[in-house]
């Protein structure tokens, strides 16, 4: 009997060792928690907090990271809304995303922020509409990267005497001379993402900016007319551009085929402008961009923002505090610079970027200017209906026939069919 | 102890008993039937994950999945991957140690080898094929060009008909060493008088292996096989790592499709439908395994 009292005390300690970590672990700083584990995208977030925090001297946060992407993000946060402890802030993806945590009543509104920094005047329209839910701001944008822009290898360009392409024509033109020429004309990269966002280019020339938002909000069908001329489109000229075996790559081992000469081009999000840089592929020397046939004079672009969990009122403070700083212009630029990636705000001047970052800073501020500022689709339409799209899209890509295009346009509207029937959809 | 008379209520000795079990059924209990109680019961709702209410829709989820041909080619591949896993690494890992146990020079260098894949983590052993099936310039491609194989190149990972072959390729060198230590182990605790009789007999070495070694390696093989078995119903890891079920699904296990499914889809009801049939499926797969085990281990103690 005395060795179960032994035991029992030593069960006893146990627990009073984990109440203590439970204890140490409520007196830690706030944590703002986000995805970006290493390279330029690791050193901006580091600058960032780091800027934060020489601002709020008296409310530091600190940072965890959760490696991976959204879907791993998404997964640590369930868990901890579930067991009560949330981080302050944390890393956001747009629309979609947000909503379905603001539905679930797990967001603070974060409105009194907002009107502090000004939102409504230093975010164009575009951005926004993709952070207020029923009107309140939810997140607010700090990192912003266009996705519809070409990368060029100019030396290739140079040799084979190729002008950029500014419409779909010049686009396939192009891509023969170079094909001719013994290079890859265009790279892309296996993943649900990379083949879609290169898709968007043909559907936004095929369906218009409206026909854009009427997919999001589920009134333009998948088995229109208009959608199917998209993807003709787009395995017309992009698909039959790619280079051989693309989609057993990732989009680094793809820019890496660029810098080493043997593919053309690569349409990628501007984050591969750091990528190739950190390559030592300099911006407007070795390569350079310009906008996908059909979205001259539009950007398409993806977003993160921070989200602020329901919380004790010291946290959400803390997290609101880390926010006026980190999305203030000087924040904005301490991570947008080593990051390779945009400010959302107009209020950061385009002089703090390099040659590639002017050009996109030039084509935001036009953009923002004509209303032609589009969310990336995937996280306008419901997250189930987004993440079939991109599976969708990249299997036609690998074998555009017609019968995987019958079974590519079945396969999405019978989805968006289901997401109508439970009313998932959002007009944003 | 055993003969002391059994008094009112339990004895000191049971009241023992009872303690030391007390925690292992306790951490069973927690750890093992609530959550399948747990899944089993989201199994029957519609629930995001993230609202603070979940919608009651009975077995919706598990019809909705019985009619996707999403859901019965990730069935279809855990069931290749049993096919292989039972096959692959098993038999690999037989003819290495039986070479290896003919007594080679540098013995116990080539053990650290075949054994060292083993003890790599999945994701890093996934990093480490994503650049060896590069399809352009990686490793595989580049030794197979050097030795005139170039035109039996493929798109290791990104062709649907070809990336599970890819993955077996990675997970083959990934455990053969598991099993390899396994039926070395077995090899050498086989009495020498055996084989020295087999020899004296007149037997091959391939008769003494196959008649004598290899009927007496039995408990090793069934250790094996039955691991081989659980690992191929619960592959996660490598799959999600190399190549998060793709290309457009191809790729897709029933573990990785739940994953998706609950956190890339916010859809954790049907994720926990996926899991309650994945748990039938391995049942029937591996129950027979852990009876057979059982019935073993009840002989032994009886002997």
């Amino acid at each position: 009997m005395r060795r179960i009292q032994k035991f029992a005390a030593v069960l006893g300690a146990l627990a009073a060792a984990t109440a203590l970590a439970g204890s140490a672990r409520a007196q830690e700083k706030p944590e703002i928690w986000h995805y970006y584990a290493a390279g330029s995208e690791k050193a901006g977030i580091d600058a960032l907090i780091d800027y934060a925090n020489k601002q709020n001297p008296d409310n530091p946060v600190g940072q965890r990271v959760i490696p991976g992407n959204v879907v791993e993000l998404r997964r640590q946060l369930q868990t901890a809304l579930l067991g009560g402890q949330p981080p302050a802030a944390y890393q956001s993806s747009m629309a979609s995303e947000l909503k379905t945590f603001v539905d679930g009543g797990r967001l603070h509104d974060l409105s009194a922020v907002w009107a502090e920094i000004k939102g409504d005047e230093i975010f164009p329209e575009g951005i926004q509409r993709v952070v207020k839910i029923g009107g309140k701001p939810y997140g607010i944008p700090f990192d912003l990267s266009l996705i519809n822009n070409v990368f060029y290898n100019k030396a290739i360009f140079e040799k084979m005497e190729i002008t950029p392409p500014a419409n779909w024509d010049e686009l396939v033109a192009a891509c023969k001379t170079l094909r001719e020429g013994g290079v890859e004309p265009l790279g892309n990269a296996g993943g649900p993402f990379w083949s879609l966002y290169n898709f968007y280019a043909p559907l936004v020339s095929t369906v218009g900016v409206d026909g854009y938002y009427k997919i999001a909000s589920g009134e333009m069908g998948f088995d229109t007319p208009e959608f199917r001329k998209a993807l003709q489109l787009y395995r017309d000229t992009m698909v039959s551009c790619y280079a051989k075996n693309w989609s057993g790559k990732t989009w680094t081992q793809t820019a890496d085929d660029v810098v080493n000469n043997n593919t053309g081009m690569f349409m990628m999000g501007i984050w591969a402008s750091a990528y190739f840089k950190q390559a030592g592929f300099a911006p407007g020397e070795k390569f350079d961009v310009f906008p996908a046939p059909g979205t001259d004079g539009k950007v398409i672009f993806q977003m993160d923002a921070f989200a602020v969990p329901e919380g004790p009122e010291a946290t959400v403070k803390a997290a609101e505090g880390f926010i006026r700083a980190a999305t203030s212009p000087k924040g904005l630029e301490s991570f947008a610079v080593p990051k390779g990636s945009l400010a959302p705000s107009t209020a950061v001047p385009a002089s703090i970027y390099d040659y590639a970052g002017k050009k996109f800073a030039e084509q935001y501020a036009a953009a923002s200017k004509a209303n032609a500022v589009l969310p990336n689709l995937f996280f306008l339409l419901p997250t189930k209906v987004g993440t079939e799209l991109g599976n969708q899209i990249e299997r036609f890509a690998i074998d555009p026939s017609e019968s995987t295009e019958n079974e590519v346009i079945s396969t999405l509207e019978a989805l968006r069919q289901e997401a109508l029937a439970e009313e998932a959809y959002t007009k944003w | 102890m055993a003969h002391m008379p059994a008094k009112a209520g339990w004895s000191r000795t049971t009241l023992t008993f009872a303690g030391f079990l007390a925690l292992p059924v306790a951490l069973f209990a927690v750890f093992f039937l609530y959550p399948i109680v747990s899944t089993f019961y989201l199994s029957l709702h519609d629930w995001d994950g993230v609202a603070q209410n979940m919608r009651f829709i009975g077995l919706r989820n598990y019809w909705v999945l019985s009619a996707q041909p999403r859901f019965y080619h990730a069935v279809l591949n855990n069931i290749s991957w049993l096919v292989f896993m039972l096959l692959g690494p098993t038999a690999l890992g037989l003819l290495l140690a039986a070479v290896l146990d003919r007594g080679l020079r540098g013995e116990r260098a080539f053990r650290i080898i075949f054994f060292l894949p083993f003890t790599i983590p999945a994701v890093a052993v996934a990093a480490i094929w994503r650049w060896v099936y590069e399809p352009s310039n990686g490793l595989l491609t580049t030794l197979m060009r050097n030795v005139g194989l170039g035109e039996f190149a493929q798109n290791w990972l990104g062709d649907p008909g070809v990336v599970n072959f890819a993955l077996m390729g990675a997970v083959l060198w990934w455990t053969t060493g598991f099993a390899f230590l396994v039926f070395f182990a077995g090899l050498r605790n086989i009495p020498v008088e055996l084989l020295e009789a087999a020899r004296i007999e007149g037997a091959t070495p391939w008769q003494s292996f196959w008649r004598v070694s290899f009927p007496l390696l039995w408990p090793s093989t069934i250790i094996v096989l039955g691991i081989s078995a659980i690992d191929a119903m619960r592959l996660f890891d490598i799959v999600w790592a190399t190549t998060s079920g793709g290309p457009a699904y191809a790729s897709e296990v029933l573990a990785t499709q739940m994953y998706d499914v609950a956190f890339g889809r916010f859809e954790m009801g049907r994720a926990s439908a996926i899991s309650v049939y994945l748990l039938l499926i391995a049942g029937v797969v591996i129950m027979p395994y852990i009876a057979y085990m059982s019935r073993r281990v009840a002989d032994s103690e009886a002997d």
